[in-house]
């Protein structure tokens, strides 16, 4: 082209000249050869088993995903459209506030219909809840709206019958849950009181001639708030609520309250407003509850850890009120386990469509007129995503380690498992928001498209960094737990035991002060590099907390003076956690492609996380050499994951249709012929 | 030559014997080829000798500047009853060869069938009789397939104790709702009305029409053909009514009807209830078709028999009881798979499956399938296992697994097809 423009002006200036007649047409219209898309499948090999991977990622129930994917696919009700010659589904997110409620909820009747959520409540053990919570994964791949409603509906109206509840309320309300006789929510939060559950001002008496509970909401700030279901589809609640008997607070209870009839009219002495409309996951109700003297019967107290006799006696064998809410808190764990899962996959979107995208989008050339550079091979774009697709990996085999133990918990993990959620959760959204904006960017202007959902998700899954604990919170609880821990075992003068602490009964480990290449990928290095970091910092946390206590300030507020260090030992601990994830999966793998795929992605999850926490320069345990030698081993490592990144994102498992349009052949699906 | 006879059309018969003096004459009568499969005695079922056949002769075509459209027909009743099981039968359990020689046809089977779905000219099928098996993927996968009133369609595999192959599991699983499910596990029969209806045929022009069309396309000139097929198909087309008892029948249909029966038949209670569920249909398969397991698809009928019994869906559960409980399984996993399948790795999983049925490791329905409805013709098959209950999980996903401890045994290598961006594009 540019030899032709060449020619053209100089064609012109000649016939400004000469005067000559002008240039023929065709030569003005020569130009070359329109870019078309290539699919990133032609270029690109598979150096590993990709169906064997994601059954590996995914963990379990593999063919119950598949058969929601293709429910949602095969219904007009999930917008199926098509884009460049294929079929996408995909909320529309440019309905109103109101129609994407309406939809959500129509999904949720024909899933229904499908038996999707059979076994959902009435079914127990392991099995049943792995299964559970794939499907829900699924729904929350096509859209964060519908799993969050289905989220409230069987996981914390449910969850909450079944496990504050006892026999009466299991008969009375599972099976009508599972089938949607009902439909329920959880109104927990209030206007004044989020984390702090305890300072809920929600207050519930009991009336003794009557046999029943008056729930009142005595001030605004005790309106129930962003309870999902409330503004619209919602029949009954569970309402958390101090319970005052003869005068006497027994703290926080929950009960049964029914707030709209079958025909969706409120009930009487309750009034809902609408918390409106919200930067993302729209397709929820979230709304706001007041209750005034509202009477429920006395069989609505959900009674598994308290109850109040029929004349008006409160019993509970738990004496102490701080551990009877720590036991009414307790199964509320799966919330942050299924946020923590659904952040994962949310982060596979976002990094399948965007490295997708970098697989198939040209810019610049390096040398004059060669071709243009495919962005996934300029080493900065690699950078920008390769150690993200690793974090993902790494923080995927977490998340299915969360789940195990989970699904497979007793009352001695359930400490554990509050440690371990907490942390994971905080960290999994975090990651989930950062690989989101980054593959925002990384599409470039593609990105601000809705279709091609990058963008969007950022609205849909911000609020998990904040519902069902902050994260902040969550962190500081974290360090609070190890804190516990450690002081414990000092005291007792025992061995760690959990939590993986066990490092802590052997000698500080020693790193090497020059590192190598092979060095920095060997996996008891890494192992070392983050043991020692949350080693340390739980020393240095713990004798800072004791020196201040030792001065007289009291536990809570040496605390919060330390906030700094119980942050830096909150993201150690999880970190650490994650890695010995991805490296108990790579162990159990037979030699081969696989295995030496995984051990690159877990070098880059190891060193990539060296890499962007200050902690191990600014408290010493690496040298600034040691830490150029980590960033340039990063930056090998994306040089060799880079043929594996296609592999690697198909490896994710998430069908074609529910990525959005520029992860294929966005010549096509923008072609005048498709306007 | 055969079997597979380029037949040219009336007009067309010296055209090929001075194709460079006519071309210029007659630019446009060089344009369209027509393929008759002629081999009427066995419904023009495809042995390796057409398969070749028609393979070189497409991909000629394809090379040839002059052809812009190709047609394929049937001489006689059949279209094509599909891949003709006797040979392989033959060979791998009379003869007792090597279950790879039954492989090889498959494979060359499946082939054709991408060459066909990634075909960068225009391919018309006319489906003016039976269709069956291998018979859809010569067809379904090209850009227009023309049904008639005389159109059968089945994919009865899962009789025959296969599975639903050719790229069915590609072309299946992209009906409608799940349509496809319904088509591949009980070997419905379709009628050109229902084809055209869910997508599987493109046009319906009654076969009294077939000879002026045919003349009709001849005239194709350098316009772009898929444009002028197009043009020139939908003039001939007809939007033919579904039979009151198609499976395809959707309830929006006939509201009106429905309305106005509700009015005249007010107190013939039966006759309601029994146009009611003819009315239901789609939804019924809808309903019972998208479980999750094949059980749960046949205790999901045999649930709504009790509630609104009628003949359709007695047949249908009828289907799925006389069907190898290991064809059904695997042809339903197949399908499900193939939903999130590109043509290409639909056809590598089905050559994995179909080399894992000749094998007859897990089970020998096919064997048994063949000798029940092709040799016996008892039609009463021993399945083995017997039951669905029979058919483990672990047992279905080795027909998934690469065949890996045999020598020198190969996934199916597709040979890479030129132009393929544009064509990855789904025809149906």
């Amino acid at each position: 082209m540019s030899e032709n423009r060449a020619l053209q002006r100089a064609h012109i200036l000649a016939n400004h000249i000469l005067r000559s007649p002008p240039l023929p047409s065709s030569l003005s219209l020569a130009r070359e050869v329109c870019l078309q898309y290539s699919p990133p499948e032609l270029n690109e090999s598979y150096g590993f088993d990709v169906k064997e991977m994601r059954r590996l990622l995914d963990g379990h129930n593999t063919e119950d995903r598949d058969w929601l994917y293709g429910l949602m696919m095969q219904s007009n009700l999930f917008n199926r459209k098509e884009r460049g010659g294929k079929i996408f589904v995909s909320p529309d997110y440019n309905q109103t506030m109101e129609q994407q409620r309406e939809i959500t909820m129509k999904r949720i009747w024909y899933l229904l219909e499908k038996g999707v959520y059979r076994g959902w409540l009435t079914d127990s053990g392991p099995e049943a809840e792995l299964k559970k919570l794939a499907l829900l994964e699924v729904c929350g791949i096509y859209d964060h709206s519908l799993s969050i409603k289905l989220g409230v509906h069987f996981f914390l109206w449910g969850n909450a019958v079944k496990f504050f509840g006892t026999k009466r309320h299991h008969e009375k309300w599972l099976k009508n849950t599972e089938d949607y006789v009902v439909k329920g929510c959880f109104a927990m939060t209030e206007l004044g009181h989020g984390s702090n559950v305890r300072g809920i001002e929600t207050v519930t008496t009991y009336d003794p001639r009557t046999g029943e509970f008056v729930i009142n909401t005595p001030c605004e700030s005790a309106q129930k708030y962003w309870i999902g279901g409330a503004a619209k589809h919602a029949t009954h609640t569970i309402v958390f609520s101090q319970l005052n008997i003869n005068g006497t607070n027994q703290g926080v209870h929950a009960f049964i309250a029914q707030i709209r009839d079958e025909d969706g009219n409120i009930c009487p002495n309750i009034r809902v407003a609408d918390c409106g409309h919200k930067i993302g996951l729209n397709g929820v109700d979230n709304g706001r509850i007041w209750f005034d003297n509202l009477r429920i019967p006395r069989e609505n107290l959900l009674n598994s850890v308290a109850d109040v006799s029929p004349d008006g006696e409160y019993v509970s064998a738990i004496k102490d009120p701080d551990q009877r809410f720590g036991a009414f808190m307790a199964p509320l764990t799966s919330g942050r386990v299924t946020i923590a899962s659904s952040a994962i996959y949310s982060a596979k979107v976002g990094l399948a469509i965007a490295l997708r995208y970098s697989l198939s989008r040209r810019a610049f050339s390096v040398k004059a007129n060669g071709p243009e550079v495919l962005l996934l091979d300029y080493p900065s774009h690699q950078r920008r995503l390769l150690p993200l697709l690793a974090k993902t990996y790494a923080m995927s085999f977490a998340a299915n380690d969360l789940k195990m133990i989970y699904v497979k918990r007793t009352p001695e993990t359930n400490k554990a498992i509050h440690v371990v959620s907490s942390g994971l959760k905080a960290v999994l959204t975090w990651h989930n928001m950062h690989t989101l904006q980054e593959c925002r960017e990384a599409v470039g202007g593609q990105g601000v498209k809705t279709e091609n959902l990058v963008g969007q998700l950022k609205g849909e899954f911000d609020v998990q960094t904040t519902f069902e604990g902050d994260n902040n919170v969550l962190m500081q609880q974290v360090s609070k737990a190890l804190f516990a821990e450690y002081v414990s075992c000092k005291k007792r003068n025992k061995p760690f035991k959990g939590l993986g602490l066990e490092h802590m009964n052997s000698s500080r480990p020693v790193l090497p002060t020059q590192l190598s290449s092979s060095t920095l990928r060997c996996s008891q290095f890494q192992k070392n590099v983050f043991c020692l970091r949350e080693r340390d910092l739980l020393e240095r946390f713990t004798s800072e907390v004791a020196q201040l206590q030792g001065r007289g300030e009291s536990r809570e507020s040496s605390f919060l003076v330390n906030h700094e260090l119980a942050e830096d030992l909150g993201k150690a601990f999880t970190e650490k956690a994650i890695l010995q994830t991805i490296l108990d999966a790579e162990a159990k793998l037979p030699a081969g492609s696989m295995k030496d795929v995984l051990g690159l992605v877990r070098s880059m999850y190891a060193l990539i996380s060296i890499e962007e926490d200050p902690s191990f320069l600014r408290y010493g345990y690496l040298s600034r050499d040691n830490v150029g030698d980590v960033r340039r081993e990063v930056s090998k490592l994306c040089g060799e994951l880079r043929p594996h990144a296609l592999a690697l994102v198909s490896s994710f498992g998430i069908p074609d249709a529910f990525l959005g349009p520029i992860a294929f052949n966005w010549v096509e699906a923008n072609a005048w012929s498709s306007v | 030559m055969l079997n597979v006879s380029k037949k040219n059309h009336s007009s067309h018969n010296s055209i090929r014997n001075r194709r460079g003096r006519s071309e210029s004459k007659w630019p446009q009568r060089l344009s369209v080829r027509i393929l008759t499969l002629n081999r009427p005695k066995q419904l023009n079922a495809l042995n390796s000798n057409m398969i070749t056949r028609l393979m070189q002769m497409f991909l000629e075509y394809e090379e040839d500047p002059n052809v812009k459209i190709v047609i394929l027909k049937g001489q006689g009743r059949a279209f094509c009853v599909g891949g003709d099981p006797l040979p392989v039968f033959r060979d791998i359990v009379i003869q007792g060869k090597s279950w790879r020689v039954g492989a090889d046809f498959f494979s060359e089977q499946y082939k054709l069938d991408h060459i066909m779905a990634t075909y960068s000219k225009v391919q018309i099928s006319i489906l003016n009789g039976i269709v069956m098996g291998g018979g859809a993927g010569i067809s379904v996968h090209g850009r227009f397939r023309i049904a008639t009133e005389k159109t059968v369609f089945a994919m009865p595999e899962t009789e025959l104790g296969l599975f639903p192959d050719v790229g069915a599991s590609y072309f299946l699983s992209r009906l409608p709702g799940f349509f496809g499910e319904y088509v591949g596990l009980t070997g419905a029969r379709l009628d050109g009305a229902e084809m055209l209806a869910c997508g599987l045929a493109t046009h319906f022009v009654p076969s009294s029409r077939l000879t002026a069309l045919e003349a009709d396309l001849c005239k194709v000139g350098s316009s772009d053909p898929v444009t002028f097929a197009s043009a020139i198909l939908n003039a001939y087309t007809k939007h033919p009514k579904l039979k009151q008892h198609s499976a395809y029948y959707r309830q929006v249909y006939n509201i009106f009807f429905h309305l106005l029966l509700l009015l005249v038949f007010e107190f013939d209670g039966y006759l309601l209830s029994s146009f009611n569920s003819s009315l239901r249909r789609l939804d019924v398969i809808d309903r019972c078709f998208s479980r999750r397991t094949m059980e749960e698809i046949i205790s999901a009928l045999e649930k709504e028999a009790i509630e609104k019994p009628n003949e359709w869906i007695s047949a249908t559960i009828r289907a799925l009881k006389k069907a190898s409980p290991a064809s059904l399984k695997i042809s339903l996993r197949s399908i499900r798979e193939g939903r999130f399948q590109g043509v290409e790795q639909c056809l590598i999983r089905e050559y994995r499956m179909v080399c894992h049925v000749l094998k007859r490791e897990i089970s020998k329905d096919f064997v048994e399938g063949c000798r029940a409805v092709v040799i016996d013709k008892d039609r009463n098959p021993k399945w083995e296992p017997r039951s669905l209950e029979e058919m483990k999980d672990n047992m279905v996903e080795r027909y998934f697994e690469r065949v890996d401890e045999e020598d020198g045994w190969e996934d199916l290598k597709l040979s890479p097809r030129k132009n393929l961006p544009a064509l990855i594009i789904a025809k149906l």
